[in-house]
C-alpha cells in the first residue's frame, strides 16, 4: 500500500480496479473460531471485508473486535457502524480505537431498529443519524477535530463509505440522498443488493446526470439467492428490498437441488452487466452464511 | 393534548389491595379526551373496583370524584375534603398530574392508574396519535411541519433510512414513514431542496435528556 | 325452612323494541325479581349503568334491542351493542363473568320471544351461580 494510501480498498479504487468486498458476520458469543472459518474462506479473494455491527439489532461480537481478528488473519476489514447503539461520544471514541488498532476503512449507518433484534425492549441511541456520522468522521480524518471541536492528539484517518438503497421509496429521492452522502463525507458507496437490474442502471443514470459518480466509488451490491423461497422472503419481509417477479419465477423454475447454483448463475449475470454499467466500481458480495459462496463467484466472474 | 391509557383492571386492583377506603381520582382535561380518566371513566373504574372485590367477598370502600385538571393548585384543592376522607389516592391523571397530588398531600398514598404515553392529537374518532415529543427545540419549519425527532422511529433529521417502503415505516406496516410524509409536504410546498441542506447533529440539552425540565416565568411572579 | 334467595334480573329495553306489560311480570313473579329499566333507544346504555345494576344486586342483566336494521335512529343497536361487548370483557376481568350481561334483538309484540329470553337467561344462572357480587 503506498504511504499515501489511507487504506488497501482505496488504493484499488483509485488505481482503477473493479474492487469486490464481501461480509462477515460476526458470531453471537465470543467464539474466534467463526471468525477464523469466515477469514480463510474470504483471504485473498476480496479486496476487503465489511464486519457487520449487531446487524438486524441482535447482539452479536462487536464490529471493532471482529475486526481486529480479521486484521491478525491478514484481510483488511471495513468496521461497519451504526448509530443506533452508541451515542456520539461512544462513537467517537471507538473510532479512535479502531485506528489505533489499524483499522482503515468505515461504513457509516442509521441501524436497524432494535424492535428487529434479539433486544427489542432496549432503549435506542440515535442521538446522530449516518449522516451526521460520515461528516464526523471526515472532520477528524481532514481537520484533525472532533466534533466539539477538539483537536485530536493524532487524527484517525479512515477511508469512509455509506450505505444506498436504489431499491427504497420514494425512488426520486434517493438520487438526492445520494449526493447529500457524499457532501456530508462518503468517499465510498455500497448499495442494496441487486436483482431489479432495471431500476438499478436508472438510479445510477441519474445519479450520473448529476456528476455524484465522478465524485465517489460506488460498489454494487449483490447476493446469490439460494431458493425460490429465499427469494420471495426477501421481496416481501426485508425493508428495502426488490426482487423482480422473473427472477423469483427462475428459481422456482429449476429443480430444488439445482436452486443454489441458479442463484450463482443469476448473480454472476448481474455482476457482468454492473462490470459494464458507467459508474459502478466494484461489487459487494453479500452472500450470507454462504462465503464459501463467495470465492466461486469471484473466480467465475473473472473478478481476481 | 397528553394520552395515556388506564392500566388494566388487574393492575389497579393489586396497586390497591393493601387499603380499605380508596378515592379515585379523576381529571378532567386531557385524560378524559382518551377516554383514560375523566369523570366517566372514573365511575366505571370505581364500579369496577367494587364488583371485583365484592367478588372475592370483600367489601371496599370506593369514592369517586374529579376535578377539572390535576395539573394546577386551584383544581387540586377542590379535592382536599375527598382525600383526606380516604387512605389512599388512586389517579387517572398523567403522570403530572398523579405527582402533583401526591406532592401537596404529602402524607397520602397515591397511586397511578393510568400509563401515560405521548403527546398527540386526535387524528379521528377513536384514533389519538402521537405527534410531539418535547425536544425544546422546535424545527419543524425545515421539515414541513411533519417532526422527524417524534415521528421517525430513529429519529433521522438527514432523509429516510432504506427501511421505508410504500410509505411505510420498516418497524410497522401500519405507521407512516414520516420521511416520505416529508418529502410529499416539502413537494407540496415547493420547498424540496431543504431537503439537500445537511442538518447538523441535534442538540438535545433542551430534551429531558438535559435533565427534567422547568420554565420560570418571572414576569408571572410577583 | 330455608327460603332460598330468588335471582334477580334486570332487564334493559329499548321502549321500541319491547312493550311492558302486567302479564309479563306475573308470569316469573315466583321465579325471580325482575327489574325493568326504560330506554329511549339501546344506546343509552352506558358501561356504569350497566356495572350498577350488578353493584344494585342483579344476577344477570339483559338488554333488548331492535333488529338489526331496524333501530328507528338508525345506529342505536350498534352502538349498544360495542357497549356491551365491552363491559362483558371488563365483568371477565372484574371476575363476575361477562356471561352474565346479555344483547338480545327483540321486536315489539313478540312477547313469546321476550319470555324465551327470561327462562334462558333464568336457565344460564343455575349453571353460573347467583352474583357473589350480591
Amino acid at each position: 500500500m503506498s504511504e499515501n494510501a489511507i487504506s488497501g480498498l482505496q488504493q484499488r479504487l483509485s488505481a482503477g480496479a473493479f474492487a469486490v468486498t464481501a461480509e462477515c458476520g460476526p458470531p453471537r458469543g465470543s467464539n474466534l473460531g467463526v471468525i477464523q472459518q469466515k477469514g480463510e474462506l474470504l483471504k485473498g479473494v476480496v479486496d476487503a471485508v465489511n464486519v457487520t455491527d449487531n446487524q438486524t439489532a441482535i447482539v452479536r461480537m462487536s464490529s471493532i473486535a471482529a475486526c481486529v481478528h480479521l486484521l491478525h488473519l491478514g484481510l483488511e476489514p471495513v468496521m461497519q457502524m451504526v448509530t443506533r447503539d452508541r451515542n456520539r461520544i461512544a462513537l467517537q471514541s471507538d473510532i479512535l480505537g479502531a485506528y489505533s488498532l489499524g483499522i482503515r476503512n468505515i461504513l457509516c449507518l442509521s441501524g436497524d431498529h432494535q424492535s428487529f433484534g434479539s433486544q427489542p425492549d432496549a432503549l435506542n441511541v440515535f442521538d446522530i443519524d449516518s449522516m451526521n456520522l460520515l461528516r464526523a468522521v471526515k472532520n477528524m480524518r481532514d481537520d484533525g477535530k472532533d466534533m466539539s471541536g477538539f483537536e485530536l492528539n493524532e487524527a484517525p484517518r479512515m477511508f469512509i463509505g455509506a450505505a444506498a438503497n436504489p431499491f427504497a421509496d420514494p425512488f426520486e429521492y434517493r438520487v438526492i440522498r445520494l449526493a447529500k452522502k457524499i457532501g456530508a463525507g462518503a468517499d465510498f458507496i455500497q448499495t442494496q443488493c441487486v436483482y431489479n437490474r432495471e431500476r438499478f442502471k436508472e438510479w445510477i443514470r441519474l445519479a450520473r446526470e448529476e456528476g455524484l459518480t465522478e465524485k465517489v466509488y460506488i460498489l454494487a451490491g449483490v447476493t446469490p439467492l439460494k431458493s425460490a423461497g429465499m427469494a420471495r422472503y426477501m421481496n416481501s419481509k426485508v425493508a428495502g428490498m426488490d426482487v423482480p417477479e422473473a427472477v423469483i419465477q427462475r428459481m422456482a423454475g429449476v429443480p430444488k437441488q439445482e436452486a443454489a447454483q441458479e442463484g450463482i448463475k443469476i448473480c454472476l449475470e448481474t455482476i457482468a452487466e454492473l462490470r459494464e454499467t458507467k459508474g459502478v466500481h466494484g461489487v459487494h458480495i453479500m452472500a450470507i452464511e454462504w462465503e464459501q459462496a463467495v470465492g466461486e463467484i469471484v473466480s467465475a466472474a473473472g473478478l481476481k | 393534548m397528553i394520552v395515556g391509557e388506564q392500566k388494566s383492571l388487574a393492575e389497579i386492583k393489586d396497586l390497591v389491595m393493601p387499603y380499605d377506603k380508596i378515592l379515585v381520582l379523576g381529571c378532567g382535561t386531557c385524560v378524559k379526551t382518551c377516554f383514560a380518566g375523566g369523570e366517566d371513566e372514573t365511575a366505571v373504574l370505581a364500579s369496577a373496583l367494587r364488583l371485583a372485590f365484592k367478588t372475592e367477598g370483600r367489601s371496599v370502600r370506593v369514592s369517586e370524584f374529579t376535578v377539572e385538571r390535576q395539573c394546577e393548585d386551584e383544581f387540586i384543592q377542590e379535592a382536599s375534603q375527598a382525600v383526606k376522607e380516604n387512605d389512599c389516592v388512586l389517579s387517572l391523571a398523567c403522570g403530572a398530574g398523579v405527582q402533583a397530588i401526591a406532592r401537596r398531600f404529602g402524607k397520602t398514598v397515591v397511586l397511578p392508574g393510568v400509563n401515560t404515553t405521548f403527546i398527540g392529537v386526535l387524528e379521528k374518532q377513536g384514533l389519538f396519535t402521537e405527534e410531539c415529543a418535547g425536544c425544546g427545540d422546535c424545527k419543524l419549519a425545515i421539515f414541513g411541519a411533519v417532526c422527524p425527532v417524534t415521528r421517525c422511529a430513529k429519529k433521522l433529521l438527514n432523509g429516510p433510512c432504506g427501511g421505508s417502503q410504500n410509505g411505510k415505516c420498516e418497524v410497522n406496516p401500519d405507521t407512516d414513514c414520516a420521511w416520505q410524509l416529508i418529502i410529499h409536504r416539502l413537494e407540496t410546498l415547493g420547498q424540496l431542496d431543504n431537503l439537500r441542506t445537511y442538518i447538523p447533529p441535534k442538540d438535545w440539552r433542551t430534551s429531558n435528556a438535559g435533565g427534567p425540565r422547568k420554565l420560570v416565568r418571572e414576569d408571572h411572579i410577583i | 325452612m330455608n327460603e332460598t334467595v330468588k335471582p334477580k334480573i334486570t332487564v334493559m329495553y329499548c321502549i321500541n323494541s319491547f312493550v311492558e306489560q302486567a302479564a309479563f311480570h306475573a308470569a316469573f313473579k315466583n321465579d325471580a325479581d325482575i327489574a325493568f329499566v326504560k330506554l329511549a333507544c339501546s344506546s343509552m346504555v352506558k358501561d356504569v349503568y350497566l356495572l350498577r345494576a350488578f353493584e344494585a344486586g342483579s344476577d344477570a342483566v339483559a338488554v333488548f334491542v331492535c333488529p338489526e336494521g331496524h333501530c328507528r335512529y338508525v345506529e342505536g343497536n350498534l352502538r349498544a351493542g360495542k357497549r356491551i361487548a365491552w363491559v362483558q370483557a371488563l365483568l371477565d376481568e372484574i371476575g363476575l363473568g361477562g356471561n352474565r350481561l346479555a344483547l338480545h334483538h327483540m321486536s315489539a309484540g313478540d312477547d313469546a320471544g321476550a319470555e324465551k329470553v327470561i327462562k334462558d337467561t333464568l336457565a344460564a344462572l343455575e349453571d353460573s351461580g347467583l352474583s357473589p357480587a350480591r
